[in-house]
């Protein structure tokens, strides 16, 4: 197939193929089986260099990541104690357990809490930020700095000192609270305390990130567009909902995509540190651990869940790419 | 091009296919054996003819703080014995020790490991563990020099599966200063009592509260045993959970509600902390806690024995770690993992793990007079012993027994929650682990 380089794409495959149909035609066997050969060994040429630079990267995906994934789907078939030598396979039976069963339920809800507050609040703030990171204040690279840090601290760490702050009888907060003559909340025995305060944590991690995303989106509005608006006597509210948010569509689209997976699957350093046993904390990626190491010791269960928490993920994406995107304005 | 379009989709198709059957066949061979075929093939060995290995690989999570004085017990084996121990630090904690020691499935290299309480049954059901019993006879140890409480805990159809070592148990602390102020003589003997003193220490405002009870996820159903126990309750008997939900355990669980809405409250971590910080006057902990409480109070500690109750003198459930050979070991080197369990819960080796740790001696002629000279309250912990009994199985050997124990009574503390609908609910749930989990392959 000749490539037509003046043309569009289309036009160019198909006075291709017709070129190439009309040389085929008319010119002898011998050439025909040489050009044959010429492109095979330009075909193994390309598959030799491909695999050289791609093979090793290829290796290593299918070794740690798909291996373990359809590891993890076969394991979710059996009914199988950790660590156990032998198993029983039982087909769907932990996925019908999951999806069943009361604590499967709570799970569910806990999830759709934490994902919503955790997403919500770190967009909300995270833009709130942004917009007054964009402006040109003094200070604002060491503000940048300092808003952003928290997101790159361990969440082992940043949860251990939390847990400080949150103590109801000795920490920072219940002294603070104290001082205004107001009791702290049982931010550890209360179940519905402790989904808010790990919420709350995992936000005050998470929003220097999408500050400085919302913040890069803010940067490539062509302050043309504002300006203009100015002029015509738009207030600060009205450039931000009619020209600011519809520009910065794709940053939202794009940080709400990466918000819900990293909130659902990257939390647990912070769940984990913050409620060890997951009273009133218990989302689908602390249900994974506790099924099977946390005190379960039910592998099979704990992989089933695995995998439902992994089509979850991949089924958000989809339909994120396939809908959503579509209604998204890009410049 | 459809038919060369519907060729190529064929043999994608088979690409796919071929590709997919050789990773599930792949998966298959690398998971666990799903034949049901069970493995009886393995056989008891005489331990009488074989010579100890040179060389043993220890895992060990340092429990307490014990790196340094694990070393030098380590040193003075290796002279003894001239057997060389490779130390793997193997977890943070018992549970993830556990973690790692299981899923290696018998790629672990470890002859020797620490296992808890609540973290060696899973391995003998996964056949991970060797009986010690013939073992310590070849290895010339006398189990028989063990605290017996201590020991026994490790004992499973009529079989040892290892050594008691760092092993600790719950403790009752007070604060004398706060005694003093309130006017009391003398720790309370029976939780009649622990009510009377905590009313008076109420009443004396010394504190925010006068007991504090532990939270959820600092193992309330271990030191809570004492309270369930002293009213003639328990968690389980055996494999029968009907005692959970039994008249004397709510009791028990109804007299805890009832504190905590008069003189106890419920710790948000560690109690230990909130002793240690004069905001609770009385806790129960660990005897592995003493040595961090004496650190940083500031004030006099008073210890004593748990609180007895309706049922008869106070009993305290045993707790901590021993030392567990694997069954994946060779006999040469499981012969000398025995000699060296023995070497580290000998009554010199103890005495010293003691001093060092805060862990109770484990074995009946340990000296320990030069840390009682130093820390007085501890000889409590140790004479306490006498009164240690084994913990109940709902707790110990149920897959998550601990966890619905534990919720359900941080739920009876912290709520108005009715105790018997709870306790009936535990006892539920407990029937149906035990059912799924774990009936088709323990005694009845």
């Amino acid at each position: 197939m000749t490539a037509v380089r003046d043309g569009s794409g289309t036009e160019g495959h198909v006075v291709g193929s017709t070129r190439s149909v009309a040389q085929d035609s008319s010119e002898s066997p011998e050439l025909a089986k040489a050009r044959k050969q010429r492109r095979r060994r330009r075909l193994s040429k390309n598959w030799s260099l491909f695999l050289l630079f791609a093979g090793p990267n290829i290796l290593l995906i299918l070794a740690f990541i798909y291996y373990p994934l359809l590891s993890n789907m076969y394991y979710s078939t059996l009914d199988w104690r950790l660590g156990s030598a032998t198993a029983t396979s039982v087909g769907f039976d932990n996925y019908v357990r999951f999806f069943t069963s009361e604590s499967g339920l709570e799970v569910w809800r806990v999830t759709g809490i934490f994902t919503a507050g955790a997403v919500l609040g770190s967009m909300i703030l995270g833009l709130l930020i942004a917009l007054v990171l964009n402006k040109k204040l003094p200070g604002r690279t060491v503000a940048r700095t300092a808003i952003f840090s928290p997101y790159v601290l361990s969440g082992v760490g940043v949860a251990m000192v939390w847990n400080f702050i949150f103590d109801p009888t000795l920490g920072a907060l219940s002294h603070i609270l104290n001082f205004f003559g107001i009791e702290s909340p049982q931010w550890y025995l209360d179940e519905d305390w402790a989904l808010t305060m790990v919420i709350l944590v995992y936000v005050w991690k998470n929003l220097g990130y999408c500050a400085v995303v919302f913040l890069a989106g803010l940067q490539s509005i062509p302050q043309e567009l504002i300006e203009a608006a100015t002029i015509d006597r738009a207030g600060p509210v009205r450039r931000f909902f009619s020209i600011i948010l519809p520009l910065l569509t794709p940053t939202v689209f794009f940080l709400l995509v990466t918000n819900i997976i990293f909130s659902m699957t990257n939390a647990f350093d912070v769940l984990r540190t913050m409620t060890p046993t997951g009273h009133g904390t218990n989302t689908i990626i602390f249900e994974i651990y506790l099924q099977s190491f946390g005190a379960y010791q039910r592998a099979g269960y704990s992989a089933a869940i695995a995998v439902v928490l992994f089509f979850t993920l991949f089924i958000i994406t989809a339909v994120q790419l396939r809908y959503v995107e579509r209604k998204v304005h890009y410049q | 091009m459809t038919q060369h379009n519907g060729r190529a989709r064929r043999s994608r198709l088979t690409l796919g296919t071929t590709v997919l059957s050789i990773a599930m066949l792949a998966l298959t061979a690398c998971g666990p054996d799903t034949s049901g075929e069970a493995n009886d093939d393995a056989e008891a060995t005489d331990f009488q003819g074989v010579e100890p290995a040179e060389e043993i690989t220890f895992w060990t999570n340092h429990p307490g703080g014990s790196q340094d004085i694990e070393n030098e017990l380590i040193e003075e084996f290796t002279e003894e014995t001239g057997i060389t121990v490779n130390v793997v630090t193997s977890g943070a904690n018992y549970e993830e020790t556990s973690q790692r020691f299981q899923t290696a499935q018998g790629n672990a290299e470890a002859d020797v490991v620490v296992l808890s309480d609540a973290t060696w049954f899973p391995n003998y059901l996964n056949d991970s563990l060797i009986p010690v019993d013939d073992l310590l006879e070849a290895a010339d140890v006398d189990p028989s020099g063990y605290v017996e409480a201590l020991y026994e805990d490790y004992l499973y159809e009529g079989s040892h599966y290892g050594v008691p070592y760092a092993r600790s148990t719950p403790l009752f602390y007070y604060n004398i200063d706060h005694y003093e102020k309130a006017g009391i003589d003398a720790p309370p003997e029976t939780w009649e009592e622990v009510a009377e003193v905590s009313k008076q220490l109420m009443e004396a405002d010394v504190a925010n509260s006068a007991f504090a009870f532990p939270p959820q996820d600092q193992y309330p159903a271990w030191t809570m045993a004492n309270l369930v126990w002293a009213y003639g309750g328990a968690w389980s008997d055996e494999w029968d959970f009907s005692p959970v939900s039994s008249s004397e355990t709510i009791e028990a669980l109804q007299f805890a509600q009832d504190a905590t809405k008069d003189w106890a409250n419920v710790a948000s971590g560690d109690p230990a902390d909130d002793f240690s910080a004069g905001a609770a006057s009385q806790i129960i902990q660990s005897t592995g806690s003493l040595g961090g409480i004496l650190e940083s109070a500031d004030f006099e500690v008073g210890t004593a024995f748990l609180p007895g109750g309706p049922a008869g003198e106070g009993q305290t459930p045993t707790g901590g770690a021993g030392l567990m050979i694997a069954s994946d070991s060779t006999p040469e080197r499981q012969l000398a993992a025995a000699m060296f369990a023995g070497h580290m819960s000998s009554a010199e080796s103890t005495a010293k793990f003691s001093q060092e740790t805060g862990y109770v001696p484990v074995h009946v002629d340990a000296d320990m007079s030069a840390v009682y000279e130093e820390t007085p309250q501890f000889e409590t912990a140790v004479d306490q012993l006498e009164r240690a009994r084994v913990q109940d199985n709902a707790r110990l050997f149920v897959p998550g027994g601990d966890l619905e124990l534990s919720q359900a009574l941080q739920n009876i503390l912290t709520t108005d929650a009715d105790v018997e609908e709870t306790m009936q609910n535990v006892q539920t749930e407990l029937e149906s682990l035990y059912e799924s989990d774990l009936a088709g392959e323990v005694e009845q």
